[in-house]
């Protein structure tokens, strides 16, 4: 039922919206497929990267798969977390250390735990249009603790233009979601994992350049 | 604003006798495009006939989705030639570097000029057609992006913002203003027949300038711009679209030496058409197209020579016959 639910919403409303009005054009998208359960990790500009990426997912995947989101953002109160759950399928985490709140990587462990899967902007916020900002540790964390899980790293662009971090009015321009392969992390500790991943994201834009721009000279 | 839901006036049809030869014609050519590279790929297989088969197939395409826009209801043809010039009006904006990040509003502004354009055109109010974009938009883009004060390099944004209209929006909505001509007497083949009288040339004309270019080509005609252009394909392609326009034009109201002026307009419009958005992309650093992202920068590329020669097409009939 929520996965019938969900194909509506992303797999047939969103789709439209993304690929028409907005121009989301994916590539190597098939990986999703392949897998069962993997971490998704992306640079996060824009609240359109969550919708792209959910979109992006197989139906049997996308009921599984929840997006990790800030709480103090997303589940300010018990209507808001309750839609973000609805419509989003996420899980909350608070940014700040606070007592009273779970633990974040114990949330996301148990999600991971009951074999679902993850997405993951590792940034933390949004940031400025169209820049990538320093990973933080947790998704190395999280790698170590599972490491049967492979993650696959994303790259995404023009979503910061399309709908940048404080304003209300989107304005399409094409956007592009490129999908790497599914990796394992090979460092054992969590600062080589985190450095591993940011890696791999980064060389997704590298490629992403190499394929759109040739060499001016 | 009439609308009847009767999406396929097939009786109407029965009657454009000259529309669907034209349609044969097309199907014909891609048949034989993809027989042909298909032995021919058999018959040598060291030939590169992957990118030829590619582009072939994304012929058929496109031609099945045109073909169909024409056919159903006027309403569908003006809706998707809407969407065309919205989705190559995205495509000009996102690759722009002279739009700067504060103009971001104002892009919604020329998003909204299309809307406005095909009702025009579907009403085929001629003189608020004609002026709408060239005029009023020029003034009102402009104007938005004064009171809104960011005046550092506004010179570039108040040029290059209306001329992405004109070039996506005001010379695609001709291709749709076509429909909305009124009937001729002892002219049956209709707007429909125009309509696809120059999409038709244009696009074959982009080809045989291909094909000549491969088969002939040796002097480069405009390096800078497009390395792959040279003079014996310009000519040649040029010479055939010509001898093809003057065949065709049952679908016009024209006689034959007026088809040959028009259908060599036609021709070296396309042309520059083309060029002119090669440019641009070369100014960007942008590839032609990319391997990796299917559909990258895939619009422009198509609509670039009918942005150039529809509006001449249009006005060289228009002032022949309707004015």
């Amino acid at each position: 039922m929520r996965a019938f639910f969900l194909w509506l919403l992303y797999g047939v409303l969103m789709r439209f919206f993304l690929r028409v009005i907005v121009g989301v054009k994916y590539a190597h998208k098939s990986v999703l497929k392949e897998q069962k359960q993997f971490i998704l990790v992306a640079n996060h500009n824009s609240h359109l990267d969550t919708m792209a990426m959910m979109t992006a997912l197989p139906f049997r995947q996308r009921a599984k798969t929840h997006p990790v989101a800030a709480g103090d953002y997303f589940g300010g109160t018990r209507l808001k977390a309750y839609i973000s759950y609805l419509l989003i399928n996420a899980i909350l985490i608070r940014r700040k250390k606070d007592q009273a709140e779970a633990d974040p990587i114990e949330l996301m462990s148990e999600a991971l735990r009951k074999g679902d899967s993850l997405i993951l902007f590792p940034e933390g916020s949004r940031g400025e249009p169209e820049k990538m900002q320093e990973f933080k540790k947790g998704i190395g964390i999280l790698l170590q603790r599972f490491p049967h899980i492979p993650y696959i790293p994303v790259y995404m662009k023009g979503m910061g233009k399309t709908l940048p971090k404080g304003e209300t009015l989107l304005v399409p321009f094409d956007c592009y979601v490129l999908f790497g392969n599914p990796h394992m992390p090979k460092s054992p500790d969590i600062e080589g994992i985190v450095k591993e991943v940011a890696e791999e994201v980064h060389l997704l834009k590298q490629l992403f350049e190499r394929e759109t721009r040739e060499q001016r000279n | 604003m009439k609308l009847d839901f009767q999406f396929l006036q097939s009786d109407k049809f029965e009657q454009n006798k000259e529309v669907m030869i034209l349609i044969g014609i097309i199907l014909g050519v891609l048949v034989f495009a993809t027989i042909l590279f298909y032995v021919l790929g058999r018959v040598k297989p060291g030939a590169q006939m992957k990118e030829l088969k590619m582009r072939t197939n994304s012929w058929w395409v496109m031609a099945s989705i045109f073909v169909l826009a024409t056919l159903l209801h006027p309403i569908v043809s003006y809706l998707a030639f809407a969407l065309l010039s919205y989705m190559a009006l995205r495509e000009l904006t996102s690759i722009s570097k002279n739009i700067r990040e504060e103009d971001r509003k104002v892009i919604i502004w020329c998003y909204l000029a299309i809307p406005l354009q095909y009702y025009f055109a579907y009403n085929g109010w001629f003189n608020i057609f004609i002026i709408f974009i060239p005029i009023i938009m020029h003034v009102w883009i402009p104007f938005l992006l004064v009171i809104r004060g960011f005046t550092t390099e506004i010179g570039r944004a108040m040029s290059v913002l209306p001329m992405q209209l004109m070039l996506t929006v005001f010379s695609l909505s001709h291709l749709a203003f076509l429909l909305s001509l009124p009937e001729l007497e002892g002219f049956n083949a209709g707007g429909r027949g125009l309509l696809l009288y120059v999409v038709f040339l244009t696009e074959m004309n982009d080809v045989f300038q291909f094909t000549w270019g491969k088969l002939l080509g040796r002097t480069k005609i405009i390096e800078k711009i497009s390395p792959n252009k040279t003079w014996e394909g310009f000519v040649g392609g040029v010479l055939t679209t010509t001898v093809v326009g003057y065949f065709l034009r049952f679908l016009t109201p024209l006689t034959g030496f007026e088809a040959l002026v028009v259908a060599f307009s036609v021709a070296c419009s396309g042309f520059i058409g083309d060029i002119i958005v090669s440019a641009v992309k070369r100014d960007i650093g942008l590839k032609d197209t990319g391997t990796l992202i299917p559909g990258h920068g895939g619009i422009l590329d198509r609509i670039d020579s009918l942005a150039i020669s529809a509006p001449i097409f249009f006005y060289l009939i228009y002032n022949l016959y309707y004015a």
